[in-house]
């Protein structure tokens, strides 16, 4: 499993390679935006990291350079105070963030999440079952505890859009695309009032969630395990 | 209040009238009583009665008017007292008659002018007075140069009876300037203009117009003029020492608030550094075994540090950006029920035994607000709250509305703050009573404060039923200002 570690300094890139190494993971480093698409190019790595504060290169451009030939999952490493890069990294296509500093337990889960996600890529399971829920893709059909949920559709393909990125930061603009259509992307108050009704509808608490994190001015996260 | 002319003892074409009039009634009488007395037992009469003619003349018109009326009552006398007789000195007499009617003209009209003169200046002299009593009382009211400036054109448009009036002047490289105007007046008449200065420095100038074809200034008024400002040159100068002043404090204040920071800074960055450091050194000596507990306790305590460390620079950032003026929400419609619950749903795992209890109104409104700058809000307080609760104590948050605000509650069971200290907390560095295990940074509530502000929101403490401390802020359902 190889793992490209994008960031300038070279104590964070010891850092992450010695704790990723140590859980099996094989790391390339490199210290430049440049440097960083042309190792994703010809590397392949499985998993990126990829700091935003990068010396030659705005991070959000090297995700659009290497989103323009791979799929492989970017996690984002950002200082809290790049709230609005970190937003307009995700709408770019990253994956997921961490915010420095960070803990390495953070780093390790959210990389499994990402590489567990690509494993499974489009799901080919018809169903996917979480707990006492579950999705029926092909039929669009929702249970919880053996009783079928009565969704709208538009509840019905917001819950599709989370159940299929488990774990991932879903942004406000994404989700609005992904399900309202192209057209859309800052009618943050649409959005909000379909996760109320569907988190009503999924007996989740906003504030002790099971399934549907907030992640307030970012966006939504499917935090339900499968199984 | 006005200020007039002094009147001037000059021959004026009044002084002239009254003289004649006086001379012309004395006459007339003087014939009618001669006629009553044939011929010679009424000489004395007729001196007497142009006597009384030149008194009046001075005592009414002044000593001019006195002057014709002895004139006219020199001539006079001879002709009626020797009819026909064509106009001649006749008599020793009537040369006596004749300098005796200018002396008495001459003495009344002197003593009366002097005193109607006496009385005049007195009069103007108590408006001079009031007029400057007034502007300074209006001046060294303690106002800034400005109001100041403001003041003395309005103050001096009326008695002066000017069109214009301004002020300009230069205080510490400072250009000011004050302009006062009497409406429905054109202005174009006569000029004035009165250098401003204090100590021999020159501030500037006042200029002052009247109305087209009004009457000059006279020397007198131009000498008030200068009295009145240099009243106000005074005042001016008081007002901007006593800017100052305020600047000297104000900068004392803050040189002592970059103290404490300074100090609290250090030692707030150094202490978790020092047990980091501790902790790093002591897993890395070789000379010593630590066991497995040994060595997580020693990891656990580096990784509460780095935390705190962490917290305290991102806490010291915010309020770099706050007091830069950088702190600039960037609004969007928000659901603070929404934050509120994402907080919670946050904090919940890292605060041990104390609990959270989350009540949100029904039918709450979106606002126009920052949710990452909210989250902080609703995160420093948790922090806050949760730092000051006993262990298994609750603390309560309340999100609800009250008339055109979203109004959240946040209330911990701890001690409470004294009343005299409420306003404080919200000041960078301050601690209150805390636990030395678990410090704060003395930031959050600060920053909190900040950004309630910048939503255009008031925050305050209460105090609970149980003795404990409730945070509540309002946020403004519309967009008011900053």
């Amino acid at each position: 499993m190889k793992v490209l570690v994008v960031d300038d300094e070279p104590q964070i890139r010891r850092a992450l390679r010695t704790s990723l190494e140590a859980h099996g993971y094989v790391v390339e480093t490199v210290g430049t935006g440049d440097e960083g698409v042309v190792a994703a190019a010809g590397q392949h790595p499985e998993l990126i990291l990829l700091d935003l504060g990068l010396p030659d290169m705005d991070g959000t451009e090297v995700i659009k350079r290497v989103r323009a030939f791979s799929e492989v999952p970017i996690i984002v490493l950002s200082v809290r105070e790049g709230q609005g890069d970190k937003v307009a990294a995700l709408d770019a296509g990253a994956d997921d963030y961490v915010t420095k500093p960070f803990g390495m337990e953070e780093v390790l889960a959210r990389s499994r999440a990402a590489l567990r996600r690509r494993g499974v890529g489009e799901p080919e399971a018809p169903s996917l079952s979480f707990g006492t829920l579950e999705v029926d893709l092909a039929k669009q059909l929702v249970t919880l505890d053996g009783e079928q949920l009565h969704l709208t559709p538009t509840e019905y393909s917001l819950l599709e859009a989370l159940v299929t990125n488990p774990g991932k930061l879903l942004t406000h603009q994404w989700l609005l695309r992904r399900v309202w259509g192209q057209g859309y992307g800052t009618e943050t108050t649409y959005l909000r009032t379909y996760i109320r009704a569907l988190r009503k509808k999924l007996g989740d608490d906003a504030s002790a969630p099971g399934m549907i994190v907030t992640e307030p001015g970012v966006g939504y996260r499917w935090i339900a395990e499968t199984g | 209040m006005r200020v007039s002319d002094p009147v001037q003892d000059q021959i004026s074409f009044p002084a002239v009238l009254v003289g004649v009039i006086a001379a012309a009634c004395g006459a007339v009488l003087a014939i009618l009583i001669t006629r009553e007395f044939e011929p010679d037992g009424a000489a004395g009469v007729a001196v007497a009665i142009f006597m009384l003619a030149v008194t009046v003349a001075a005592v009414s018109g002044g000593i001019w008017a006195g002057i014709i009326a002895a004139l006219l009552s020199s001539v006079a006398l001879p002709l009626i007292e020797h009819p026909g007789a064509g106009f001649q000195f006749e008599q020793f007499r009537d040369v006596i008659a004749a300098v005796v009617f200018l002396a008495i003209a001459a003495v009344v009209g002197l003593v009366v002018g002097n005193a109607a003169a006496e009385r005049r200046r007195a009069g103007e002299r108590e408006r001079e007075a009031r007029l400057l009593a007034f502007l300074s009382s209006k001046l060294l009211s303690g106002d800034l140069p400005d109001r100041v400036l403001d003041e003395l054109v309005s103050v001096l448009l009326e008695p002066f009876a000017l069109a214009t009036c301004t002020v300009q002047v230069t205080l510490d490289g400072q250009e000011m300037s004050a302009t006062a105007k009497r409406e429905g007046v054109e202005p174009g008449g006569p000029t004035e203009i009165v250098p401003v200065v204090v100590a021999s420095i020159p501030l500037g100038t006042l200029t002052t117009e009247r109305p087209i074809k009004a009457k000059p200034f006279s020397r007198r008024e131009h000498e008030l003029l200068e009295a009145a400002t240099r009243q106000a040159a005074v005042a001016l100068d008081r007002a901007r020492l006593d800017a100052r002043a305020r600047l000297a404090q104000l900068d004392a204040e803050t040189n002592q608030l970059r103290a404490a920071m300074f100090s609290s800074v250090t030692h707030d960055l150094r202490t978790p550094l020092a047990s980091i450091k501790a902790g790093v050194t002591s897993l890395l000596d070789t000379t010593t075994v630590h066991d497995a507990e040994q060595q997580r306790d020693l990891l656990l305590t580096i990784l509460e540090e780095t935390d705190r460390l962490n917290r305290l620079v991102g806490n010291i950032l915010d309020l770099a950006r706050i007091r830069a003026g950088a702190l600039i929400p960037r609004r969007a419609s928000t659901d603070v029920e929404e934050v509120a619950e994402a907080v919670v749903a946050r904090m919940r795992p890292q605060l041990g035994t104390v609990l959270l209890d989350l009540q949100i109104a029904d039918d709450l409104p979106e606002i126009p607000a920052d949710p990452v700058q909210l989250d902080q809000v609703f995160t420093n307080l948790l922090e806050n709250a949760s730092r000051h609760s006993p262990p298994g104590g609750t603390v309560r948050i309340h999100v609800g509305r009250d008339d055109g605000a979203v109004r959240v509650r946040i209330a911990d069971e701890g001690p409470g703050i004294p009343a005299a200290q409420r306003e404080k907390v919200f000041e960078p560095f301050y601690r209150g009573r805390e636990d030395p295990e678990r410090p704060g940074s003395g930031l959050g509530l600060a920053i909190v404060r900040a950004i309630v502000t910048a939503h255009g929101g008031n925050i305050w403490i209460e105090e609970t039923a149980a003795g404990g401390t409730a945070v509540v802020l309002d946020l403004p359902i519309e967009e008011g200002p900053a």
